[in-house]
């Protein structure tokens, strides 16, 4: 029973995202925050230090509520190996896991081992994502991959056999992948027992070696319109497999859809912790945590960690703390459940403002109305940008300038590590 | 043509004029020479440095101030007298300017020295013939490796015409490919101008400055007039001064002006009070008084620069000359372009800084223009395609706007059938071909000096731009002089980069105006998504259309970005397509991964693009880069 005084306090958010900024090597089109594990980095430091952070946010004015979702990102968090076991217990002694939690953590093939996988199943994790990208050598070798198509398979193998749910990651429009080997590849995947496959056309992004050696002419971009066949082609083979499309990039049995993604699509505040991680509080949060102070309308609060292995750069630990108002979070809420299946309801979009841009996304034939429901349509998701952006900008009545929130950086609750 | 004229704009720019007057403070502090009144003319000459572009007139002019020690040596900065940034940076002049020196000559005199440097450029050739009326000789100034190029012809040729003594110079004569004989044979040979006496000097080193000083001082006549006589003075150039208001450079011719005169600008009949006359070395010094043959700055307090127009005489109010001195002319545009902000929201942001420009500029003419395509902008008249570009960078340098300008045109006079007469300017404003009789473009002579080997690709390329030709000279084994009659739209696309490529950067250029000719003209529309774009819209010959339509539609479908919907581009003359291209429907436009809960960072990326899309211009449901709006300023054939 909680005490009175307990009640007072504002729970934290039940949904937390832990960012392992290791990788074995770094590959050509990545560029999420993480660095190549030369051993410059002690594993067991890095554990306590991420656990010293999330204990940081347990202060007085805040009360704990138990995890729906635990989150294990990177990274690679498998390249901890037994460490990343230890972690996941000290997460859950600090935090304790709600009953039929979905606990997901995100594996690369070259350093998951039998062991590895029997050992997080019993530390109680749920759920592996197995970074396959794709199962063809080739295309591995171009992407910078450091596992070959039969470790993808051997990864798979493993997490299914320690009872584990599987997801893959699968990376669609690779330059010199054949429609023929795309759709194997997807067919594989199925075979190999996954519930859960998300695909992601390849993006070239800005710093990545794939991106200069596309300056340089060393290598042709990806085509567009090839991306766009395989991404077709992934919804038909997935559909086949009894996997359905949750989410633009995301596909899964009934029942299997990841929780925790959800969350992020649904406008509920999740926490992040280490270098490079975002969180998201809500407004009762921020304030109880100290990092927005003052009367203002705030709806919600997004953070990020800085991009440092471990956030003990001086002065602030946080690279961004952004403030939006009700509006604005509605907005957002507008914007992101439209990235799923079942769309938004009539009333988020009146609340929104973003009806008529609904109406215009229509007209375009991106978008749907049906019972009460906006829904991305087959063309929407391919033109993704378009809706999401234009619900974002485009809404009815877009916030006027208003005083925003003072920000504390440095607040008492989340620089426990330096104590 | 131009609105609400008598605003001063303030604000941008003001600063800069100001740090120009503070540093003109400090020369005023070391100058050497006070200023005595009213000077014997036998002791003054008055002179100007003429050449082509890059053959270091500037720096010349340079080395005078230095040697005269006009300006002290840490004070000099390159090419002083070019004021403007623009100016210094291309190393061309663009306003004239006089500052006057005290030279301490071989015979033991010191003579007043006015140094006129005029506009290096054929679109300020009415400017340069006023600034060469104020004047009895020049230095015609020849690059000693560069040789004579088109407008050392055109510069000498008007210098003749003025009735000059003309000192020829040989500059850069320190540099390894000087070859002086050479050139001395081509100044004698091209331009029938005496040249065993030739000055042999070199900006960058200082030698034979002091060698031209004498031959100025030798033998430019000094100047003639009448003391006694009402004033006579001519205005060779204005600026505009924020605190002062117009401030004209003007040479007395007869009589005398002082402050406190009351005084008639004949042109326009403006009567004005003198409030100040001074001279510039080079910064503005008051003198009490400028007579008979003296050079210097006449400030009235009058702000509107219409009122004080260059090649106008200035007289005494009363009892003041009946006749002008001759060769006023009112300067008319012969460019036109649409310049538009790429953010609508700076319009009224540009309409004062051409307000601010033209208070410096009065050659600069503008309306209020809008296109569908582009929103509200405005038809900028220019004196030519130099004069255009300096006025952009300008805007967009010193006023920070964002522009774009639509194809330049020239002005059409298209003839109706009822009779009358319209001047077009712009492609939209052409009438409708039913009621039109006939077209007429501006033709121009075109001078084009060239090695021989290059007159092949000098031909073709002439050929290609409807260019008559007429003739064609050897002024020496390495140049050869072309003369071409042109259409002027012809010469204003990309002609000159175009001229320069095929011969290797030799080939030197010069034209002028000689009338309107009837020409077989359509209107060239381009049509998105069956939807014509009026800024893309020009003004072509018949004969030229195909092929210009095709390379356009052609162009236009590698720039614009797939969308999507597919998009055809047609390019049509009424109502009839010529070519037509597609640019193909986009498939997926879709940023599907989310790291670890980063919204705000997919939130950006929307942001960016909903940026990236502002500007770009939207037309129907096309969205158009603002480079398809250039790609019909060049048209590679």
């Amino acid at each position: 029973m909680s005490s009175p005084a307990e009640e007072a306090r504002v729970p934290l958010p039940a949904h937390l995202y832990v960012h392992v900024p290791l990788c074995r090597s770094k590959c050509s089109y990545c560029d999420f925050f993480s660095r190549a594990d030369d051993g410059s980095v002690s594993h067991s430091e890095l554990v306590d230090e991420t656990v010293a952070l999330l204990r940081g946010w347990l202060t007085p004015k805040v009360h704990a509520v138990p995890l729906e979702t635990l989150y294990v990102g990177g990274g690679t968090p498998t390249v901890l190996g037994t460490d990343l076991v230890r972690l996941l217990r000290e997460i859950a002694a600090a935090i304790p896991l709600a009953p039929g939690a979905e606990v997901t953590v995100e594996a690369n093939p070259e350093s998951l081992t039998r062991e590895l996988a029997d050992a997080l199943a019993s530390a109680g994790v749920t759920r592996v994502s197995v970074g396959v990208q794709s199962l063809d050598d080739a295309a591995l070798r171009w992407l910078g991959r450091c596992h070959d198509a039969a470790g993808a398979m051997d990864a798979m193998r493993v997490v299914r056999e320690a009872g584990m749910n599987l997801a893959c990651d699968l990376i669609a429009g690779v330059p010199g992948m054949s429609a023929e080997g795309w759709r194997a590849a997807l067919e594989s995947v199925v075979g190999a027992g996954a519930e859960h496959v998300s695909v992601y056309p390849l993006t070239i992004e800005d710093g990545t070696p794939l991106a200069s050696a596309i300056e340089r002419g060393e290598i042709a971009a990806p085509d567009e319109d090839e991306a766009a066949e395989a991404m077709r082609a992934a919804s038909e083979v997935l559909r086949t497999g009894g996997l359905e499309r949750y989410e633009v990039a995301n596909y899964a049995l009934p029942g299997r859809e990841s929780r925790h993604n959800s969350a992020y699509w649904t406008g509920r505040p999740y926490l992040g912790i280490g270098g490079g991680a975002h969180g998201m509080l809500d407004a009762a949060q921020a304030r109880a945590t100290g990092l927005a102070t003052g009367d203002f309308n705030l709806g919600r609060l997004r953070y990020a960690y800085v991009s440092e292995l471990l956030p003990d750069a001086p002065g602030a630990p946080f690279s961004l703390v952004e403030s939006l108002t009700s509006d604005e979070a509605a907005r957002e809420d507008a914007m992101l459940g439209m990235r799923m299946t079942c769309g938004i309801a009539d009333e988020l979009a009146e609340h929104a403002g973003v009806v008529r841009a609904l109406g215009a996304l229509a007209a375009d034939g991106l978008v749907l109305s049906e019972c009460g429901r906006w829904r991305p349509t087959e063309r929407g998701w391919l033109f993704g940008n378009e809706v999401f952006g234009r619900l974002w900008s485009d809404a009815e009545r877009l916030t006027p300038p208003h005083p925003r929130p003072r920000i504390v950086w440095h607040s008492a609750g989340v620089s426990a590590r330096r104590r | 043509m131009r609105t609400n004229r008598t605003r001063i704009a303030q604000g941008r720019g003001v600063a800069n004029t100001l740090c120009k007057r503070a540093l003109g403070y400090l020369y005023c502090g070391r100058l050497r020479y006070p200023y005595a009144p009213m000077t014997d003319p036998a002791l003054i000459r008055n002179f100007s440095i003429i050449a082509h572009i890059d053959h270091g007139k500037s720096t010349l002019a340079d080395r005078v101030l230095q040697l005269t020690h006009t300006v002290a040596d840490r004070d000099m900065q390159d090419q002083l007298l070019d004021s403007m940034d623009i100016e210094r940076e291309r190393g061309i002049t663009i306003k004239a300017q006089a500052v006057r020196v005290m030279y301490d000559a071989d015979d033991g005199n010191t003579y007043q020295l006015n140094l006129i440097d005029t506009p290096g450029h054929v679109d300020f050739t009415y400017e340069v013939s006023r600034s060469l009326a104020a004047c009895e000789g020049v230095i015609l100034v020849v690059d000693a490796a560069q040789g004579v190029e088109a407008q050392t012809v055109a510069n000498a040729l008007m210098a003749m015409n003025a009735h000059l003594e003309i000192i020829p110079l040989i500059n850069k004569i320190d540099l390894p490919a000087a070859d002086p004989e050479r050139v001395r044979h081509e100044i004698e040979e091209g331009l029938a101008i005496p040249a065993d006496e030739a000055v042999l000097a070199s900006g960058k080193t200082g030698e034979g400055v002091r060698d031209a000083l004498e031959a100025v001082v030798r033998l430019v006549p000094h100047p003639v007039g009448n003391p006694d006589a009402p004033l006579k003075a001519l205005i060779f150039d204005s600026y505009f001064d924020t605190y002062r208001g117009v401030v004209a450079l003007i040479r007395v011719v007869d009589g005398h002006v002082t402050k406190g005169m009351k005084v008639r600008m004949m042109a326009t009949s403006t009567v004005t009070d003198v409030e100040e006359v001074g001279v510039r070395r080079p910064a503005n010094t008051p003198v009490d008084t400028l007579g008979v043959g003296e050079v210097g700055y006449l400030i009235t307090g009058l702000k509107d620069p219409l009122l004080v127009k260059v090649g106008d005489t200035v007289t005494l109010a009363k009892h003041g000359a009946t006749e002008q001195l001759p060769g006023y002319r009112d300067v008319k545009p012969m460019v036109y372009t649409g310049l538009f902000p790429i953010d609508g929201d700076q319009y009224p942001d540009l309409r004062d800084a051409l307000e601010r420009l033209t208070l410096n500029d009065p050659a600069l003419i503008w309306d209020p223009e809008s296109s569908h395509a582009l929103g509200f902008g405005f038809r900028v008249g220019f004196l030519g395609l130099l004069h255009m570009e300096v006025v952009k960078e300008r805007l967009e340098r010193e006023f920070s706007l964002d522009l774009l300008a639509t194809a330049p045109s020239v002005e059409y006079h298209a003839y109706l059938t009822k009779g009358e007469m319209l001047a077009v300017h712009s492609p939209q404003d052409m009438p409708d071909p039913g009621h039109l009789e006939r077209i007429e473009e501006p033709y121009l002579r075109v001078t084009i000096l060239v090695p021989p080997d290059y007159v092949g690709p000098v031909m073709e390329l002439s050929d290609q731009r409807r260019g008559a030709f007429k003739d064609m000279q050897y002024l020496s084994a390495t140049t050869v002089e072309m003369h071409y009659e042109m259409p002027l739209s012809e010469l204003i696309m990309d002609f000159f980069d175009q001229l320069k490529s095929r011969t290797k950067g030799y080939a030197s250029l010069d034209y002028e105006y000689i009338g309107y000719r009837e020409s077989n003209l359509v209107k060239l529309d381009i049509l998105l998504a069956s939807k014509p774009v009026d800024a893309l819209s020009f003004i072509v010959h018949r004969d030229k259309a195909y092929a210009r339509g095709k390379v356009l539609t052609e162009k236009l479908r590698e720039i614009i970005p797939r969308q999507m919907f597919e998009v055809p581009i047609q390019a049509a003359i009424g109502a009839k397509i010529i070519s037509r291209e597609t640019v193909k429907a986009k498939r997926k436009d879709v940023l599907a991964k989310c790291y670890g809960g980063d919204i705000t960072r997919k939130r950006k990326l929307l942001e960016k693009q909903k940026e990236g899309k502002k500007r770009m211009k939207q037309v129907g449901s096309v969205e158009i880069p603002q480079e398809a709006f250039m790609a019909i300023l060049k048209v590679d054939e």
